[in-house]
């Protein structure tokens, strides 16, 4: 073996595999210039493991104890104010164009109410204004919850279907909107809200008829039941005969089974 | 209970248990600021940056993969810190605390061999000075860390050979230097 100056340095370095090591001492116990460059490199190598470095200063740990501290203290706070951000953006995300534009127009007819009322305008003016404005409300109202209920989200529905509440003039649209989701709404919750809305319109004969044909469309163990309660109170024969059908097409294991055979009994008196 | 890993602690603190990061810390600042220091010959400038890479350490822990080494990302970041922070002072006055070591020597009662070898180690130190600061710091990593050359190769993300080369020129620069320096003595 040649002299290998790299190999050397790496030998003092202690970098070398196993084998390379064995390799270059080998050739050590037979090289005296090698022998003569290790020396110097030991000498420069322990000189510089012997360097002083100045102690660095007793507080640094109790220094870096303090910063760890205020640091994971301003994690914490961080997520906090996260936490609290998501939640308004979630809030944000909630309110849909529309619902943000009924808001601003309630905002406005507040404040012309105000400024009517304490402008003191002649009254029969005023109260003019007031049934235009409250009319225009209502017509928002209409279109938010009808536009709502075509929402993706369940709760979005959910919402929609409550808004019918505060709506007083319940027209035509808005009881087909109603009556298409009880139908056809893939939401159980939805579809039981919606029945219960539309109990307040019964005294429609629309309604009642739609509700009867209804039955046969509900799968869903719970929305039968719900309605075999409103058929129920509304003393309602004419469903005798699609809760016979809906017991003919549903299986034996259908929880409501026994509650619907009770209905159709009573129903029949 | 077995003692965890540089890597599991730092796995610890990535995960939202911060408090490790003090193991952590008190396992290595020292050969931390070691390796600062000779970097910049500042005590505080070193003593500073010791805290601002424990701080960037907790600051990026979501960015430490697990995959290589703490102390080989330990010294990825003291070169950032380096690199971003410390505006290079003139080499100048820095040289105090080691004068003082000097007086001290030639003040104090030291027999003849112990000044000898304080005088060495002074020469030493002046040639590690009059490398350049590439050269210096792969052999503050090779010899007074003690990193393998894998370790040093990840901390400079450069590939082992290109190790292997730097450490011999670097080693052999400063031993031409320091060899110069003790015959111009005598």
């Amino acid at each position: 073996m040649k002299c290998d100056k790299e190999m050397l340095t790496h030998w003092l370095n202690n970098q070398l595999t196993n084998a390379e090591r064995q390799e270059f001492e080998a050739h050590l116990a037979e090289c005296t210039a090698c022998r003569q460059e290790v020396k110097e490199g030991t000498k420069v190598l322990v000189l510089m493991e012997q360097i002083q470095v100045p102690q660095p200063a007793a507080g640094m740990e109790a220094r870096f104890l303090g910063m760890l501290d205020a640091y994971t203290q301003s994690v914490k706070k961080d997520s906090i104010w996260k936490n609290f951000n998501s939640r308004l953006q979630q809030l944000w995300s909630f309110q849909p164009k529309l619902q943000l534009a009924y808001s601003l127009v309630l905002l406005v007819i507040g404040v012309t109410v105000g400024y009517l009322f304490l402008n003191k305008s002649p009254k029969d003016n005023s109260k003019e204004q007031i049934t235009m404005l409250s009319s225009k409300v209502e017509d928002m109202r209409q279109m938010m919850m009808l536009s709502l209920l075509e929402n993706p989200s369940a709760s979005q529905r959910l919402r929609a279907v409550s808004y019918t509440e505060e709506i007083t003039n319940v027209n035509a649209q808005i009881i087909d909107a109603l009556l298409r989701t009880l139908n056809e709404d893939p939401n159980v919750n939805v579809r039981l809200v919606t029945l219960e809305a539309l109990i307040k319109y019964s005294d429609r004969s629309r309604v009642r008829e739609e509700l009867i044909r209804s039955i046969a469309n509900q799968e869903s163990p719970l929305v039968q039941s719900a309605l075999a309660d409103i058929m129920m109170k509304l003393q309602e024969k004419r469903s005798v005969e699609a809760f016979k059908k809906l017991l003919e097409h549903s299986s034996d294991s259908n929880p409501v089974k026994p509650k619907i055979e009770k209905t159709i009994l009573q129903l029949s008196i | 209970m077995t003692e965890l890993t540089d890597n599991e602690l730092m796995l610890h603190v990535k995960a939202g248990d911060l408090d490790k990061m003090s193991l952590l810390f008190s396992q290595h600042h020292r050969s931390l600021y070691n390796f600062l220091y000779h970097m910049t010959h500042d005590k505080e400038a070193s003593e500073d940056m010791v805290q601002n890479v424990f701080y960037r350490m907790l600051k990026y822990r979501h960015a430490y993969s697990g995959k290589g080494e703490f102390v080989t990302w330990m010294f990825h970041l003291a070169r950032n810190v380096l690199k971003d922070g410390f505006k290079k002072k003139k080499r100048a006055g820095n040289y105090d605390e080691l004068e003082e070591v000097s007086e001290k020597i030639s003040g104090g009662i030291l027999a003849d061999e112990q000044l000898g070898k304080k005088q060495a180690q002074h020469q030493l130190y002046l040639a590690l000075e009059k490398l350049n600061e590439q050269e210096r710091e792969i052999l503050v990593l090779n010899k007074l860390q003690e990193l393998k050359y894998h370790q040093i190769a990840q901390v400079l993300n450069i590939n082992e050979g290109a190790v292997k080369v730097r450490v011999h020129r670097a080693f052999n620069q400063l031993k031409t230097i320091y060899l110069k320096m003790e015959a111009h003595e005598m």
